[in-house]
């Protein structure tokens, strides 16, 4: 939230030198990249299969059309889009980690989701392409990691074509305050324990927890899309607010 | 509630798609619907059901807004009339459907599923192996027949228990009986209507 306030930003709970979060993230999810989708499933029980499929609903992704999947991770986006998008259409996968990215090339390689997919390391402040180029964007559970929000949402504006859309999924705060403590109890003190159990880190699974109350809440980040140039933005809560998905045009 | 008919709707899909896969035709059927959309608005759900036809299957969704070739409003209790053309008319003039686009699109959809030949016997041997699959088959065909016969038997018994034996209800015979003087009642009755008019004018 306070991306450019000063010199330290957020890494969950911690202060860090901006210039330093970006590795400290590469960090963690060099280290749950081999068990990034088991642990995806038993920590959501499975829930987030459906937050991802209802992203795709909303993209109004259509066949021969250009999709961007920023933070893309283990191609969960990707494989479905390429199947949308079909033969005349590309799928590009980017995701600042290599090592998430190389699961997820093996993963899609493996499905036989081969041919309109490509995969580009890319940070999302910097996005390496020419603008104008995709005509849906979408980014999933990467922007709390990114270091500058702001500039992120810009610079997916400029490659953003004219009439695209950008969907952010992300989690968000939960409306009800019974849920809030419910949700609290399970983030702070069993999702650790399954971290450590599962991928035998659970370092990275209290990050996740941390890093998920200083993400934007709902309306903040509603208003940020709109500071950076998107119109008609709006937002859907899913499963009470545990993640919002948040949707803006460019025109 | 935005997950909520997701779930239903993603497993339908699955299954939907995965029977398309069991046909060698569905591909070129799938191939003259490719590109066609088609929204279901039921007043009895809080949400619409969009679905999409490419050359690899079908993909329904309930967040979708966009523009489609087709939309069906319309009740649950109407859906199993839209499979005759003759129907749609009524039901308009009823106030029971309102069709935006080309109507025949739905029916369309439908037809690739009407029109599915699967063949299980083949699809059993796949994991069962072709013996045990053929004598399950053969089983099925068997117990399918006998249960239809009873069916058939029970319907018959009951029909002479209400209409014979207890007179619960008019036979056929009477029924149409019953029918031609209804009928006849009836062109007095307009016939006397007109009457009436051309009198009083």
């Amino acid at each position: 939230m306070n991306d450019r306030k000063d010199d330290s930003i957020d890494f969950g709970y911690q202060k860090v030198a901006r210039s330093e979060k970006k590795n400290l993230v590469a960090n963690v999810f060099q280290s749950v990249a081999s068990k990034y989708d088991v642990m995806n499933d038993l920590m959501s029980f499975g829930i987030h299969r459906l937050w991802k499929r209802y992203t795709i609903d909303c993209s109004g992704v259509r066949k021969g059309m250009k999709v961007l999947d920023i933070a893309g991770g283990t191609g969960d986006l990707t494989a479905q889009f390429s199947r949308r998008v079909g033969p005349e259409g590309e799928v590009v996968l980017a995701d600042i980690n290599d090592a998430m990215l190389k699961v997820g090339r093996d993963k899609l390689r493996d499905r036989g989701v081969v041919g309109n997919v490509r995969y580009v390391q890319a940070d999302a402040e910097e996005l390496p392409f020419d603008d104008n180029t995709f005509d849906v964007i979408t980014i999933a559970f990467g922007l709390r990691n990114v270091t500058d929000k702001g500039k992120a949402l810009s610079s997916m504006l400029r490659v953003l074509k004219p009439g695209g859309r950008l969907l952010i999924l992300e989690f968000s705060k939960p409306v009800s305050a019974t849920l809030n403590q419910v949700y609290d109890f399970y983030s702070f003190n069993i999702l650790p324990k399954m971290g450590q159990v599962v991928a035998n880190d659970a370092d990275s699974y209290q990050y996740l927890a941390e890093s998920i109350r200083m993400h934007p809440d709902q309306d903040t980040l509603k208003s940020m899309m709109e500071t950076a140039g998107y119109e008609k933005v709006d937002y859907q809560n899913m499963t009470g607010g545990v993640v919002a998905l948040h949707r803006g045009y460019k025109f | 509630m935005t997950l909520l008919p997701l779930l239903p709707t993603v497993l339908f899909e699955k299954l939907a798609n995965s029977l398309l896969k069991k046909d060698a035709q569905s591909s070129e059927r799938l191939r003259r619907l490719a590109g066609k959309r088609v929204r279901l608005k039921l007043k009895e759900l809080p949400f619409t059901t969009t679905v999409s036809v490419d050359e690899a299957g079908i993909y329904i969704s309930t967040a979708d807004s966009d523009d489609v070739d087709c939309c069906i409003s319309t009740e649950l209790g109407v859906l199993p009339e839209l499979q005759d053309t003759a129907n749609l008319t009524r039901l308009i003039k009823a106030d029971q459907l309102d069709i935006d686009g080309d109507p025949m699109l739905a029916q369309q959809l439908v037809g690739l599923f009407k029109s599915l030949e699967v063949d299980w016997e083949a699809e059993l041997a796949n994991t069962l192996g072709d013996a045990p699959a053929h004598w399950f088959m053969k089983l099925w065909h068997k117990s399918r027949s006998h249960v239809e016969k009873r069916l058939e038997e029970s319907k018959r018994w009951f029909r002479g228990v209400v209409t014979d034996e207890k007179q619960l209800l008019p036979t056929r015979e009477e029924f149409n009986e019953f029918k031609d003087n209804m009928q006849q009642l009836r062109a007095k009755v307009e016939r006397l209507q007109r009457q009436f008019g051309e009198r009083k004018s």
